[in-house]
């Protein structure tokens, strides 16, 4: 895009401003957690700080099984994020590109889905994942299984409807010449389809990655006996005593909790660049 | 045509009902396999899983084939893993730590076991003191070994109070007093920190006064704060809550830990804080500058009757091992670890021998353990009562008072109806 | 004026002619079995249970369940504190909706036009405030405000402006005020993200095309580049209607679960205060199914008002 010079410069000045800003509650997070106690609630706040300890990261990694409850949540958010791109774009395709009767139905179905209270579905889910429990016990209760199969359900409405979005802008004419070069339907939706609607599947994937990750209710209501296959946000929980809170603590493990999501983002970006450069030359 | 789909919808409805856990079912009494104990998860759990680890030792020496598995519970997350526990039992454990203010509503699910037998027949329940006993009570059974008590006395600085010439107060309008008076020498001070949110701190005024939250009477518990004498008490709560002492706009929502921060920062004159609070005061920017005092009553040398939290030990009905369950918790419960229990936690023992020994010991509890000896006093054993608390009923009452939203018979008369709307 | 332009997305989704049932059947399936179970099957649970009086001893099956009928919804329906609420949740969500959304999109435009560098540095700051957990941004948030310790006060007190010990949680619409721009903080990435992805997915020819007509960047931007991507902007307002209608954390830690008096309650916080937190289940269902089918109707009518857009649908 043509952009005058000094134009362009005033608006990545006001970029990296707005960046910082938006950025500043982040650095006051990791700030918080290098404070010394007495500083973090002090009448005399600072933006910096002359004692950084690492005692609060230390309180945090030690915390027994801290290592494993963070290794769950990693295995069941990717395990998540795959399944939920998998299906999300099978089942974009389908509501999109094909013709049936009661389509309009479905899509409006999987809105409603998203629109109930989780809060509210909570009984029910436990009581139906003792149920699956009795049949498949790795995706019963107490086990990581039924928290994949959850979040991968609460994530797959909105992943349909966003890449819904991409799959209709590539254009139908794209697909009729592939046929007509002899590609089956198979192969275009792989091969040409998959591609062109990158960015909609990053998108999807990060924010399946978000929700699975930052997960607390079904962690918390599913997983009762079996406290080896916590996940890292109850991790953060036991620094919340009633009278007590100890915020360094808090705020370290949340940014410990923050760092992964932005390295999948960092590394998925690029996939976006590429896919982006893939879908326009399309 | 079109109908089909809601006849068919109505019909799903009618024939059906919401799933239900089968009951838990009867429990027994093995000898030998593993005890599994929840306890409460501490953020420094090190000294709690030391003495804890001391105890399983000695049980598993005094019983052959026995393992002990404890497993962590955080105090913020408790509500889904005994709803995990009542719902599915297999998910159960023999021993459970739990607050008091749960007692009544787990004992509602018919999860635990009645101990009511159990403790009059074991040798240190004599010494368990009474009104803490009380709070592992619902309908007259007896649900929990109280394992230990926490509660509120007056913290003041002693700097502030040297400075303006005053005495620790002996009376609650004495306090009010001097709270006006330090807020008035020291505009950036509040009088004293507390809050809209710190119901339990608001208790002790208005069981002070006389008023009580509600009574009792065939069974059916009736809300009782309107009471002439609960709205003295409240009101005289709410006035804290004024610009001269502490101003709404920055108190009206204040919890109790909110309160005490304030207080540990040098924010404030005085607070209303409990034994457990101790170490938080000391970390904070007063330290070596206050001094505690037990919460006086309307009259002069009284105490107001405090709020007795506390924690308790209690056994499942579905445990397969209840003996070995009761006898786990008779041990960890006993003299000897309520001691132990506060040289790691700071825990107030239940046992009055115990606290009266720490005491002598650590001039730091005696405020505590003399409001405890003055007689402390407890929320209605009713599981209606974790209803109210969650709406925020008596909140909202101190509230409105505080900022003028409603006059004092009106948010009481609010308050009453919803306390007997969850009462049933 | 503009002469060649592609088609737009709306028109490209013709209807293909053959029978694709068998096809879709088979796509759909696993989506469709996995979300029947787990979707389908508690939401008819959810409906069940809201017609039932239904606690933690009903559902540990400690005592019989009594079938209420509606009196969970008439009950609900009748206290007038539930209406106020929903106002308040109403106009919250809005604010928070179209924040996000003015913020997101004009941001998106802005990463458009700069050098990589700048971009990376907004989209890393923006996913970072994406990606904190809900939890800890309110905290922060309520640290940086809070009235006797926090930074902002101290800052703007220090320039001189009457802000010593203001509280920015007492006010109504300043406990709101603040909470609003948490969320929006925390959910314009997502509006960026896919408004970015729409605009950077117009064809070079179509922005060549405008520019040699003499269109500026701007007029470029707001006759055509948005326009085009219109299906997408509708997919992040449906979206982010849904999420801030049901925003719970941020209330519930900003405001000291509801602020003073309940006068910043939202419909989620006062779900889980009247209900849930007693362990209340059927009141809660009821609202549960109070508030989808409010959200059923508010989106309906937005797809509605939408519907050149929503040709799509």
């Amino acid at each position: 895009m043509a952009v005058k010079r000094p134009g362009r410069l005033v608006a990545e000045i006001v970029t990296v401003v707005i960046a910082g800003i938006v950025a500043f509650p982040l650095y006051w997070m990791l700030l918080s957690a290098v404070k010394p106690p007495g500083e973090i609630q002090s009448a005399d706040p600072k933006p910096w700080t002359f004692r950084p300890s690492l005692d609060s990261f230390e309180r945090v990694l030690t915390v027994s099984g801290f290592g494993r409850f963070f290794l769950n949540s990693l295995l069941v958010a990717l395990v998540v994020v795959v399944l939920s791109l998998l299906l999300s774009f099978l089942s974009a395709v389908a509501l999109t590109r094909f013709a049936f009767k009661g389509r309009t139905v479905l899509l409006v179905m999987t809105l409603v889905a998203q629109m109930v209270p989780v809060e509210a579905l909570t009984i029910p889910l436990f009581f139906l994942m003792r149920q699956i429990g009795g049949v498949v016990p790795a995706f019963g209760l107490n086990e990581l299984g039924s928290l994949v199969l959850v979040h991968l359900a609460f994530s797959l409405p909105f992943a349909i409807w966003m890449l819904r979005g991409f799959v209709a802008a590539v254009p139908v004419e794209l697909e009729e010449a592939a046929k007509l070069d002899g590609a089956s339907r198979m192969r275009f939706t792989w091969q040409i389809l998959f591609p062109l609607v990158a960015p909609g599947l990053v998108a999807v994937s990060v924010l399946a990655f978000i929700h699975a990750w930052n997960d607390f209710l079904f962690a918390k209501t599913f997983i009762i006996s079996k406290t080896e296959n916590q996940t890292l946000p109850q991790a953060i929980l036991v620094f919340f005593k009633p009278e007590d809170t100890d915020w360094g603590a808090v705020m370290a493990s949340s940014t410990l909790m923050t760092i992964p999501v932005l390295v999948f983002f960092v590394l998925v970006q690029r996939r976006l660049v590429s896919g982006m450069a893939g879908a326009v030359k399309g | 045509m079109r109908l089909l789909p809601f006849v068919a919808a109505l019909a799903l409805l009618a024939g059906c009902a919401p799933t239900q856990s089968a009951p838990a079912g009867a429990g027994a009494d093995d000898k030998t396999g593993t005890v599994r104990v929840w306890l409460f998860d501490e953020a420094n759990r090190a000294p709690k899983e030391a003495a804890v680890k001391e105890a399983i030792a000695e049980f598993k020496a005094a019983h052959a084939g026995v393992e002990v598995d404890v497993q962590w519970v955080p105090v913020e997350g408790r509500a889904d893993k005994f709803s995990g526990a009542f719902n599915d039992p297999a998910n159960a454990p023999d021993v459970a730590e739990f607050g008091n203010t749960d007692v009544s509503g787990y004992a509602a699910t018919g999860a635990l076991a009645d101990l009511t037998g159990d403790l009059a027949s074991w040798n240190e329940g004599k010494d368990l003191i009474p009104t803490v006993l009380d709070t592992a009570k619902s309908g007259g059974k007896t649900y929990g070994l109280p394992w230990y008590t926490g509660v509120r006395a007056l913290y003041y600085r002693t700097d502030v109070f040297t400075e303006l010439g005053l005495k620790p107060p002996s009376t609650l309008a004495e306090l009010t007093d001097d709270a006006r008076k330090i807020r008035a020498a020291k505009p950036d001070l509040y009088g004293i920190s507390v809050g809209g949110k710190y119901t339990y701190a608001m208790l002790p005024f208005l069981w002070a006064n006389g008023g009580e939250l509600a009574q009792q009477s065939d069974g059916k518990w009736k809300s009782a704060v309107t009471g002439e004498q609960a709205k003295a008490g409240v009101t005289q709560y709410a006035n804290l809550l004024k610009d001269d002492i502490c101003p709404p706009a920055q108190c009206a929502n204040l919890t109790g830990t909110q309160s005490v921060t304030a207080f540990a920062g040098g924010k404030a004159g005085m607070t209303i804080g409990g034994d457990f609070n101790r170490k938080a005061v000391e970390q904070g920017a007063v330290k070596g500058k206050y001094a505690v005092v037990p919460l006086p009553g309307t009259t002069a040398g009284s105490v107001a009757p405090a709020f007795a939290g506390g924690n308790l030990l209690g056994v499942f009905n579905a445990s397969k091992h209840r003996g070995l369950a009761l006898e786990f918790i008779e041990l960890l419960g006993g003299a000897k670890y309520q001691e132990k229990m506060y040289t790691a936690m700071g825990n107030l023992p239940t046992l009055s021998s115990v606290q009266q020994k720490l005491a002598a010991s650590d001039p730091s509890l005696k405020p505590f353990v003399d409001t405890l000896q003055a007689g402390t006093k407890f929320v209605p054993a009713t599981p209606a009562w974790s209803k109210i608390d969650s709406q925020n009923v008596l909140p909202t009452a101190v509230q409105q008072i505080a900022t003028g939203g409603k006059d004092p018979s009106a948010a009481l008369a609010d308050a009453a109806a919803a306390m007997d709307k969850a009462f049933g | 004026m503009v002469t060649q332009v592609r088609p737009v997305p709306v028109a490209a989704k013709a209807p293909r002619r053959r029978r694709d049932g068998r096809a879709a059947a088979l796509y759909l399936a696993p989506a469709g079995v996995l979300l029947a179970a787990l979707l389908a099957y508690p939401i008819y649970q959810l409906v069940l249970i809201s017609l039932y009086d239904y606690g933690q001893p009903q559902a540990a099956g400690n005592a019989p369940l009594v079938f209420l009928g509606f009196a969970n919804y008439t009950d609900l329906l009748s206290q007038a504190q539930f209406w106020t609420v929903l106002g308040k949740t109403v106009g919250f969500a809005a604010a928070c909706v179209v924040g996000s959304l003015i913020v997101g999109t004009g941001l998106a435009v802005l990463a458009s036009r700069v050098r990589s560098l700048p971009r990376m540095l907004l989209f890393l700051a923006a996913l970072g405030a994406w990606s904190t957990p809900a939890i800890a941004g309110s905290y922060v948030w309520l640290f940086l405000f809070d009235t006797d310790f926090g930074l902002v006060n101290e800052v703007l007190s220090g320039l001189g402006l009457p802000f010593e010990h203001h509280s920015w949680t007492f006010g109504t619409l300043g406990a709101f005020g603040l909470v609003a721009a948490e969320v929006i903080w925390c959910s314009f990435p997502f509006v960026l993200v896919t408004m970015y992805a729409g605009i950077k997915g117009v064809p070079d020819e179509v922005l060549e095309a405008a520019s040699l007509d003499g269109a500026s960047a701007w007029r470029t931007t707001w006759t055509i580049v948005l326009p085009m991507v219109r299906p997408l902007l509708m997919i992040a307002t449906v979206q982010s209607i849904i999420w801030d209608f049901k925003v719970f954390t941020q209330i519930y830690v900003m405001t000291n679960g509801g602020g003073v008096a309940g006068r910043n309650l939202v419909l989620n916080v006062y779900a889980y205060q009247q209900a849930f937190a007693g362990q209340e289940y059927g009141l809660g269902s009821a609202i549960g199914v109070v508030m989808t089918l409010l959200l059923l109707s508010v989106t309906g009518l937005y797809v509605r008002s939408q519907r050149r857009s929503a040709a799509w649908l």
